[in-house]
């Protein structure tokens, strides 16, 4: 397996931008990596493209506005994972010798989405859909036996929300660059007990892109490749096996196969960037990534660990929270985010001499598989 | 009269005291599904008992939605209860004034109208808090 490393990154502005096309934002997104890795577009030989919602060709749509035709593209669909997913087929075209160079594509328009403005929803002929579940609805549920089995507290849920707003409002790529206070966080609406507005991921539109090339090849490219040191997917299992709710099998399962290949451990991370979309998720991954034991990461919250500035600083960007969500794009942006930290370039929410960096994506909601995602996917990157 | 029918065939019963919801078991390892499974997704054993479960369980986990969901208007109770037999059951709850959820109370089955469909009830299951606690079992944290 040869050794993959990213030279280019670039994310559109993310947003509610209703008046900007699928095509515009990957465009953008695009572009910018381009831009940032110095090719030229015919030097790309492999692309994966991942959306959700009314996708169709949607690599071939975007790539042939920034002059790029003809190659393979392969566009894919993985829930919240799709960004994650199209990484990784970017990562294994080049690890297992098929291609030198390419490029890995994340976009969605939320709100010109047929859900836009609603609770997401499983899909249409899901059982548990029909009787009234919806992706808050399965945090709330968790959030709830947090509450009750480890003593985490609504006005934890409401920090954790306060932190990745502060993260945001560093970010010149958020949707919302403005801070909350607690009081505000937990006065807004409530969406489902305990889960109030501003714990939940808004409705976002954006892109995101990476370009991904054998080691040898990179050294052409830049003096400072960031090295793909882990890549790992894998569903989930089936929900009787889970007992316990707080806990997401999936997510252990993914993070030791990721240290394992990487041949890190939690301890030697220095920044994170994970699946927040709602306020009492981002806890549970603390535990699931090995941040902290189970049931503490309200701990690691409290003690300020996991802020810009705190020993492992977790969603700098501001997260799905603060950055936004649009879902297919997340998984290459925090991919984006982890780079420009590694390389140093992360402004103002910089992670000071940060090494290594692990970027988590999860996502899709089924009944009969377990509860907080049916897929995980996860990358360590390292300078 | 206005036309019955089930939000998924063969999930439920109306019998003379109550809803009793339809489960089967492995005939093999044991392991118990809601709704039924075709074949033992454990062992992929294809013999597989219909198995009725208790009419009670306690409450895992609950919430309130406050926006509408596919087809509940706000608010509505969501939650898991767990079942004797060992399964997990996600439904609709029915809040009552005098008896507010809370984790491990204990539940009873409802069969119900769920909602409207053109001049078609649909019905299905839902959990309300019990009147009289008569089991004990523990499951989870």
């Amino acid at each position: 397996m040869r050794e993959v490393a990213v030279i280019g990154v670039g994310q559109s502005m993310f947003g509610k931008l209703p008046e900007k096309t699928v095509v515009e934002l990957g465009r953008q997104a695009v572009a910018a990596a381009l831009k940032d890795a110095g090719l030229n577009p015919r030097d790309i030989q492999v692309a994966y493209t991942s959306r959700l919602y009314d996708a169709m060709v949607t690599g071939q749509t975007i790539l042939k506005e920034v002059g790029i035709r003809g190659i393979e593209m392969i566009n894919v669909e993985n829930a919240c994972c799709g960004g994650a997913t199209a990484f990784r087929g970017i990562w294994k075209e080049i690890a297992d010798d098929h291609y030198d160079i390419g490029i890995a594509i994340g976009v969605e328009s939320m709100t010109t989405s047929p859900i836009a403005g609603k609770l997401i929803p499983p899909a249409k002929e899901d059982l548990e859909g029909q009787l009234g579940m919806t992706m808050p609805a399965t945090f709330a549920l968790i959030a709830r036996r947090q509450m009750w089995q480890y003593g985490t507290t609504i006005e934890d849920f409401a920090k954790l929300s306060v932190k990745n707003h502060h993260h945001g409002s560093l970010n010149p790529f958020a949707q919302y660059r403005k801070e909350f206070t607690v009081e505000e966080i937990l006065n807004s609406r409530m969406i489902c007990d305990p889960i109030t507005l501003l714990e939940c991921c808004p409705n976002t539109d954006g892109a995101a892109a990476a370009i991904l090339c054998s080691a040898a090849v990179a050294r052409r490219y830049t003096a400072k490749p960031i090295k793909v040191i882990a890549s790992a997917l894998l569903s989930g299992d089936y929900a009787y096996i889970q007992q316990d709710f707080t806990i997401c099998p999936v997510g252990f399962k993914t993070a030791k196969l990721a240290y394992e290949m990487a041949g890190v451990g939690p301890e030697d991370i220095d920044v994170v960037e994970l699946h927040d979309a709602f306020a009492p998720e981002e806890m549970l991954h603390y535990e699931d990534l090995g941040l902290c034991p189970i049931g503490e990461g309200a701990r690691l919250l409290r003690e300020k660990s996991t802020w810009v500035g705190g020993c492992i600083p977790v969603n700098p960007s501001g997260g799905l929270l603060a950055l936004g969500h649009p879902l297919s794009a997340s998984g290459v942006r925090n991919i984006c985010e982890i780079v420009w930290h590694l390389r140093g370039q992360a402004g103002e929410r910089q992670t000071p001499n940060a090494k290594i960096g692990l970027a988590q994506m999860l996502g899709g909601l089924v009944a009969g598989l377990e509860r907080q995602g049916c897929v995980c996917g996860i990358h360590i990157l390292a300078r | 009269m206005t036309e019955r029918i089930p939000i998924r065939e063969d999930s439920f019963i109306e019998g003379p005291e109550g809803g009793i919801l339809l489960a089967n078991r492995c005939k093999s390892c044991g392991q118990v599904y809601f709704p039924k499974a075709v074949f033992c997704l454990t062992c992929f054993n294809e013999e597989m008992q219909e198995s009725k479960l208790s009419r009670r369980g306690k409450l895992y986990s609950y919430t309130i939605g406050r926006m509408p969901a596919s087809h509940f208007q706000p608010p509505y109770a969501i939650g898991y209860v767990d079942m004797p037999e060992g399964v997990r059951i996600f439904a609709p709850l029915k809040m009552m004034e005098d008896k507010p959820f809370s984790i491990g109370m204990d539940m009873e089955v409802v069969i119900e109208k769920l909602w409207q469909e053109g001049d078609k009830e649909v019905i299905g299951y839902k959990f309300k808090p019990s009147d009289t606690s008569s089991f004990e079992f523990s499951r989870g944290g």
